[in-house]
């Protein structure tokens, strides 16, 4: 706690150092040996380091099993006048605030819109899969350009709009059009908020974005009040006492995938007080499962969620007769996120879902607990038709 | 006939083996069930039956049934275009039925969000799939047929086979570059090849569809045993060339065309199953080789599953990588032993 109120002091102290100087224009060097950090509770992807006159954001876990460092020089354009950088030691310099912004995937386009950031979008891959009211219609006013695909992003127009900044993802860094524009001088960052292993670290990732247009106070209120409702909310499922048992995924084949005990699926299940079938498991990735083992383990379980990407009961009939044995399926308790979209068919939970866990987890006890939120519509989850 | 009666005895051996292999498939899978169960799930009529009934019957028993169906059929449609190409690398992979069939599934799955429209809702409907893969298994055989007619040597026909895999291959990525990532999984999950996902109304279309297949290659075996001798001396025994190489090709897209269908592609079977009866064998007579190919097939495909299971874990292997491993050193280890191909 006291760290806590320490670095708020400094980071209030500088605020104010440097508004002084700003406004008397007078010219002395920067304290460039104040070094502090930002307050990063859950995320383990990025940490951002207070220089003084700059800051360095390191994103430590781009993808899984990164084996380097990606750090950049995040400065204000007066202190860029003072300062040398040396141009060797970062991945990139980046003038913040930034002004326009490439992002690559749809969970970025929240941190954008919680920031009031959304005219800063210049560009995006697949402008279809958003969904977002603001965004959406700067979409359709031609405002931010179509890029393509992700894994072949279109380089020509993405270098002919220059954005200041690309944040990109990538499975394992070597991707062929972030290189090519890394090397046109655009900096790409690498976001790795799908990376984190809890909802709340995924959340957090909206700091990495508020150190960007500098506006990190504004991000942290933000967090702090998603983390709030979702640990209210946490809290209010506690308090009952009935656990239904719950299935999630589906088959592939004859390979059932769902997610394994450690997934943040998993988690949101848990906070929600529903008994996963799978919660004692470990798995990195998703578990693939043997049809027989999960219909003998899973045939009773109350509620059935996220079944793939069906999105009807009789889709679900149709690909595959042994759906209809399940106690779920036949007490239509099967619940899925594919039936919300946007105005374009974007699913919501694949833009939303990450940057707000507390409606995640209200939705799931919503379904779990229905009588805990009686007046709560839910964002994503819908009972499947 | 003395030669059939030699053989008379291994046929009920390798037919007891069969059955012996079907119903320990049957009971082994990832949930222990008792063998007085399994025995009750199909003497007892029960209206509620409980978890393990239901695996047997509608998960099991289905899933070996269809293990008989894609080994046999698979060895003898790899029988078939060995015998009628006259190359021992001859099978439905090579010759670009499985590129065909994947075609047709790549089309109806990935392209439903590139034609959209009335297509998309044809496309829903399960039956889309099968009937597209055999379509598609169908043409690409009969034209690598039209374009072999035209040229002399055999080893040209496999390159256009390849050829035509290739370009199958270019249509189904340049229609993956424009499908969503839930198509694109549902193909490649597609090309897994599986045999436990068909349901009782699918296997009955299935066999109906396979016994077709079947009763053609029973048809052909004269002209077969013609072809052997050469094209030439097959005419010259009163054979029509033409009809007979038709029904061989109707034969092999039926049953390649279906077990790709509704399996997947099931890699290796059908190269090499026909090679181990050979050896095993000893004859290149169609008459012995077509039951013979039935039977090993059939065996080979259940062994393999039973293994793919992985009995008593919650896990299963893809079926196509049990085959092969299996498989492939089985082969070089017999052509090694008798140090002489038959063929």
């Amino acid at each position: 706690m006291l760290q806590k109120h320490l670095l708020l002091y400094i980071s209030v102290f500088l605020l104010l150092f440097t508004n002084c100087k700003e406004d008397k224009g007078i010219k002395k060097p920067l304290p460039a040996t104040i070094k502090t950090s930002l307050n990063i509770d859950y995320a383990k992807g990025f940490s951002i380091k207070n220089n003084g006159n700059f800051k360095v954001l390191t994103i430590t876990n781009p993808w899984p099993k990164a084996d380097k460092n990606y750090r950049y020089a995040l400065i204000t354009k007066e202190n860029a006048a003072k300062t040398t950088l040396n141009k060797d030691e970062y991945d990139g310099i980046i003038t913040i605030p930034i002004q326009n912004i490439v992002v690559t995937s749809t969970t970025h386009i929240p941190a954008l819109e919680l920031l009031n950031e959304v005219e800063t979008l210049v560009g995006f891959p697949g402008t279809d899969y958003v969904s977002s009211i603001k965004t959406r219609q700067r979409i359709d006013e031609g405002l931010v350009r179509e890029l393509g695909k992700n894994e072949g992003l279109n380089t020509e127009v993405l270098l002919s709009i220059n954005p200041d900044v690309v944040v990109g993802f990538g499975v394992d860094g070597k991707s062929k059009s972030l290189n090519t524009i890394k090397k046109a001088n655009i900096p790409v960052i690498y976001n790795g908020d799908w990376v984190e292993k809890s909802p709340l670290a995924k959340a957090e990732w909206i700091k990495f974005f508020g150190a960007l247009y500098d506006k990190e106070q504004q991000a942290d209120s933000i967090f702090k009040s998603i983390e709030t409702s979702y640990k209210d909310a946490k809290q209010l499922a506690k308090t009952v006492t009935n656990q239904p048992t719950v299935i999630s995924g589906a088959l592939h084949k004859d390979v059932w995938y769902l997610p394994s005990g450690t997934s943040t699926e998993a988690q949101l299940l848990k906070d929600a007080n529903l008994n996963y079938l799978y919660a004692d498991t470990e798995a990195a990735g998703s578990l693939a499962l043997n049809f027989e083992s999960v219909f003998a383990k899973a045939k009773q379980a109350n509620l059935w969620l996220s079944p793939s990407y069906y999105s009807s009961m009789d889709a679900l009939k149709e690909a595959n007769p042994h759906y209809t044995q399940f106690d779920a399926f036949k007490n239509n308790q099967v619940y899925s996120f594919t039936n919300a979209t946007g105005a374009t068919g974007g699913v919501l939970y694949y833009e939303t879902g990450f940057a707000r866990p507390d409606l995640v987890l209200k939705d799931i006890i919503k379904i779990g607990h229905p009588e805990l939120l009686k007046d709560y519509k839910p964002y994503f989850f819908k009972v499947l038709k | 006939m003395n030669q059939n009666q030699s053989y008379k005895w291994t046929f009920l051996a390798l037919s007891l083996g069969l059955i012996a292999l079907f119903i320990l498939n049957i009971s082994l899978g990832s949930v222990q069930i008792s063998f007085s169960t399994i025995i009750d799930s199909f003497l007892v009529k029960s209206s509620d039956f409980s978890n393990q009934e239901y695996i047997i019957q509608n998960y099991r028993l289905p899933k070996a049934i269809t293990a008989i169906l894609v080994g046999s059929g698979l060895g003898i449609s790899g029988l078939l275009m060995q015998t009628l190409f006259k190359n021992p690398l001859a099978g439905p992979f090579v010759l670009g039925i499985t590129s065909g069939a994947s075609l047709g599934v790549a089309l109806v799955i990935l392209g439903s969000s590139v034609f959209g429209g009335f297509l998309a809702t044809f496309l829903i409907s399960k039956w889309s799939l099968v009937i597209a893969a055999s379509l598609g298994s169908f043409l690409v055989l009969l034209l690598v047929l039209i374009v072999s007619s035209k040229v002399r040597d055999t080893m040209a026909i496999l390159i256009i086979g390849l050829m035509f895999g290739s370009i199958t291959a270019a249509i189904v990525s340049v229609l993956s570059y424009f499908s969503s990532a839930e198509q694109l999984q549902q193909y490649i999950f597609w090309g897994f090849g599986s045999l436990g996902d068909l349901d009782w109304q699918e296997l009955i279309i299935f066999i109906i569809i396979y016994s077709f297949g079947l009763f053609f290659s029973i048809l052909s075996i004269k002209g077969l045993n013609s072809l052997l001798l050469g094209d030439n001396y097959a005419k010259s025994l009163g054979l029509d060339l033409k009809k007979s190489r038709f029904i061989i090709i109707i034969a092999t897209s039926l049953l390649a065309g279906t077990i790709t269908a509704f399996a997947g592609p099931i890699a290796f079977i059908g190269l090499a199953i026909p090679h181990l009866t050979r050896q095993l064998f000893k004859t290149s007579n169609h008459k012995i080789l077509l039951p013979a190919v039935f039977l090993i097939g059939a065996i080979i495909m259940l062994i393999c599953d039973s293994i793919a299971q992985l009995p008593n874990s919650d896990y299963s292997l893809p079926i196509n990588a049990i085959t092969s491993l299996i498989g492939a050193p089985v082969v070089i280890w017999l052509l090694v032993q008798q140090r002489k191909m038959i063929f």
